[in-house]
């Protein structure tokens, strides 16, 4: 697992797995040859550096095994807080882009073929920026007499020198731009596949328009919601750039922590425990959804 | 209308000058009609006529561009589909495919807000019952036959006692046995709860054997209406005489000798019709089960013979359907299978008294 994602290059995002098993081939033998590269591809690039991160956190100063990486993690209220802030200011980041993309998905989804290209690629306008241009962008927007902060002041809601820079405001806005396109993407494929007849059907047996959100289109679309949710929770947990960049050095992340301790501080092992920590909290927010999304494909 | 209907009640559906116009095509040219409640009324005609449209407009799915829907004395023109007091099934049924077949069926009465949660729930285990599908009121729709879903689909319409029913050929998924089951129970069912009923078809069978009254469509306006006996035995246009008994609609000339009207077929022989004859009718409708097929010697009746010769048979079960030629002109006929023709056969063509109709 690479412990740095930059949340501006979408290298490889993270798919819900799909069944291997949904062609019946000759045999066990010819399944197991032509699975083989994949198997040796995923042994490569992830199952061997996870064993390694793995041993790198239990690895001691001396070389023989111990557990102070993570008690000096865990036995630390700083870091526990840096925890706490990844959590759930990706829990908040995740729940603004599913109640924003999931209204965006149905629009695109109603309107007609050539206006919802163009939607589409307004929507991931975002991820064509590099995270550079684009933190730049809010640094402007979001600055001491930036745009937001200017217009506050003017409407006299804040003083002069109100900025919502180095906030959590700050990180929550600049992350969920770059992740929106995720959250509606996902949602719009499942939303597109919903026939139409269902919602007019609704309509006629005494459902309003808002009733029929809520009872047919809401429940329909979940599985893409679900899928949004993932990509961008996993996504938001393992970022650090717009984090550092928009929130700054006053407010820390966990993947901030680990490439501050992987590449400034040296403490390799330190890194792989906090990494592996990382793991292990993503994993059990997302074990809920998984679960989910098990029994509604079972 | 024809109708049972007393005087006084108002309609439970009228309409008044609907038009449609989809972009630059109109599609629907002023509709007017009155549905006495209580009446099982088909919308009949050719794919593409405007039934569904006409349906929709009823449902308030689709605005008219023109014209003014009330629904049990109601003006719901501007009203939409979920204000008005309407059930529509789908030709694909819609069922909610993350509900099980009971919370289906209770999906009308839970979001009109329709007495305690109890009472609906007997309410639905009612409407099930009606359509014979109480032990399946756990499963989900895709664990459905076709049969079953679309009678789940017909509880879910009757369950919330609607002003009006619409049905968008509901049938013309089904297998010819199933739909033949469900052509009777949609009588009874009809018989039994008396609602007044829309029921959109293409096919003139079905529009004929279940309804009260027959609405016949072409190209956006009502060509004809009335009782089925009637629209059978009177099509008064060619349209309807071909689309109605898929009669063989023949240009003819019409001449008078000696006070009988005669039509002149484009080979010569010659034909007694039916007084009286409207104006500017000049075509001969003839249905398919109404010529008399003989072999060559037959005796031929003067005025309603003349020769044909067979060119194809096709063996239908019950009936045989042949196609004949009578000089250039190509006639259909549907026969007993008491005796067969070969291709190739002259036969002598014999239509009963009362059967050779003149439409404009
Ligand atoms: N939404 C629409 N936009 C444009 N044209 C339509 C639309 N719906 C129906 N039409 C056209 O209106 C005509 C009538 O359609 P429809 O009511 O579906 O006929 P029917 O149900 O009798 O087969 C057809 O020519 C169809 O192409
Ligand atoms: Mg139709």
């Amino acid at each position: 697992m690479s412990l740095s994602t930059n949340t501006g290059s979408v290298g490889t995002p993270l798919l819900p797995p799909k069944g291997v098993s949904a062609r019946v081939l000759g045999g066990i033998a010819e399944d197991a040859t032509l699975s083989a590269p994949g198997v040796f591809l995923i042994i490569l690039a992830f199952i061997l550096p996870i064993g390694q991160m793995l041993l790198l956190s239990i690895e001691g100063a001396s070389g023989g095994l111990t557990t102070e990486h993570f008690t000096r993690f865990l036995g630390d209220s700083y870091y526990l807080g840096i925890v706490w802030r990844t959590l759930r200011l990706s829990l908040l980041i995740t729940v603004i882009a599913a109640v924003i993309g999931f209204p965006l998905a149905y629009v695109m989804a109603h309107v007609g073929p050539r206006l919802r290209l163009w939607l589409i690629i307004l929507v991931i306008l975002p991820l064509m920026t590099s995270v550079v241009v684009r933190t730049f962008g809010w640094m402007v927007l979001l600055g001491r007499g930036g745009l937001i902060p200017f217009t506050l002041w003017k409407l006299g809601l804040v003083n002069r020198n109100f900025t919502l820079m180095q906030t959590e405001s700050a990180i929550v806005i600049g992350m969920v731009q770059v992740l929106l396109p995720f959250m509606t993407l996902s949602v719009l494929g499942v939303v597109m596949k919903i026939d139409r007849r269902l919602e007019e059907a609704a309509r006629t047996m005494g459902a309003s328009f808002t009733a029929t959100l809520r009872t047919v289109v809401l429940p329909l679309a979940m599985p893409g919601i679900v899928a949004g949710s993932l990509l961008v929770f996993t996504l938001s947990v393992s970022s650090f750039i717009t984090p550092s960049l928009l929130g700054g050095v006053r407010l820390p992340v966990v993947a901030g922590s680990i490439y501050e301790a992987a590449t400034k501080t040296l403490e390799w092992n330190f890194a792989a425990a906090q990494s592996v920590i990382l793991l292990v909290g993503v994993f059990l927010v997302l074990l809920p959804y998984l679960k989910l999304t098990g029994r509604r494909h079972g | 209308m024809t109708s049972t209907a007393s005087p006084d009640a108002s309609p439970a559906v009228s309409l008044a000058g609907i038009e449609k116009t989809f972009g630059r095509t109109k599609v629907l040219h002023g509709i007017s009609l009155d549905i006495p409640k209580g009446t099982f009324l088909s919308l009949l005609g050719p794919s593409g006529c405007g039934k569904t449209t006409l349906l929709r407009i009823v449902a308030g799915l689709e605005s008219a561009t023109v014209g003014q829907v009330t629904i049990a004395g109601r003006d719901v023109t501007q009203l939409p589909p979920e204000d008005r007091d309407i059930a529509m099934m789908f030709q694909s049924y819609a069922l909610m495919p993350h509900m099980n077949v009971r919370e289906n069926v209770r999906f009308p009465l839970r979001m009109r807000r329709r007495g305690s949660r109890d009472a609906q729930e007997a309410r639905v285990a009612a409407a099930l019952e009606t359509v014979q599908l109480g032990h399946l009121a756990e499963r989900m729709p895709r664990q459905l036959s076709g049969g079953q879903q679309q009678r789940v689909a017909l509880a879910r319409a009757i369950v919330s006692d609607p002003a009006v029913l619409l049905l968008d050929e509901p049938l013309s998924n089904l297998d010819a046995r199933l739909r033949e089951d469900m052509q009777v129970e949609l009588i009874e069912l009809h018989r039994r709860l008396g609602l007044t009923t829309i029921f959109v078809t293409h096919d003139q069978e079905e529009a004929l054997s279940l309804s009260d009254h027959v609405v016949l469509m072409n190209a956006g306006r009502i060509e004809e209406q009335g009782p089925p006996l009637a629209i059978y035995e009177a099509a008064g246009s060619r349209f309807a005489a071909s689309f109605i008994g898929s009669a063989n609609v023949i240009p003819v000339a019409v001449e008078t000798v000696g006070g009988a009207t005669m039509a002149q077929l484009p080979d010569g022989s010659r034909l007694a019709v039916e007084a009286p004859v409207a104006q500017g009718a000049n075509h001969l409708a003839l249905r398919q089960e109404d010529l008399m097929l003989g072999p060559d010697d037959t005796a031929r009746s003067e005025a309603r013979s003349f020769a044909a010769v067979v060119e194809t048979r096709v063996f239908l079960g019950a009936r045989v359907r042949y196609v004949l030629k009578v000089g250039d002109l190509s006639l259909k006929a549907l026969a007993e299978p008491g005796r067969l023709y070969q291709a190739g056969d002259r036969v002598i063509v014999t239509i009963p008294p009362g059967k050779a109709r003149l439409v404009a």
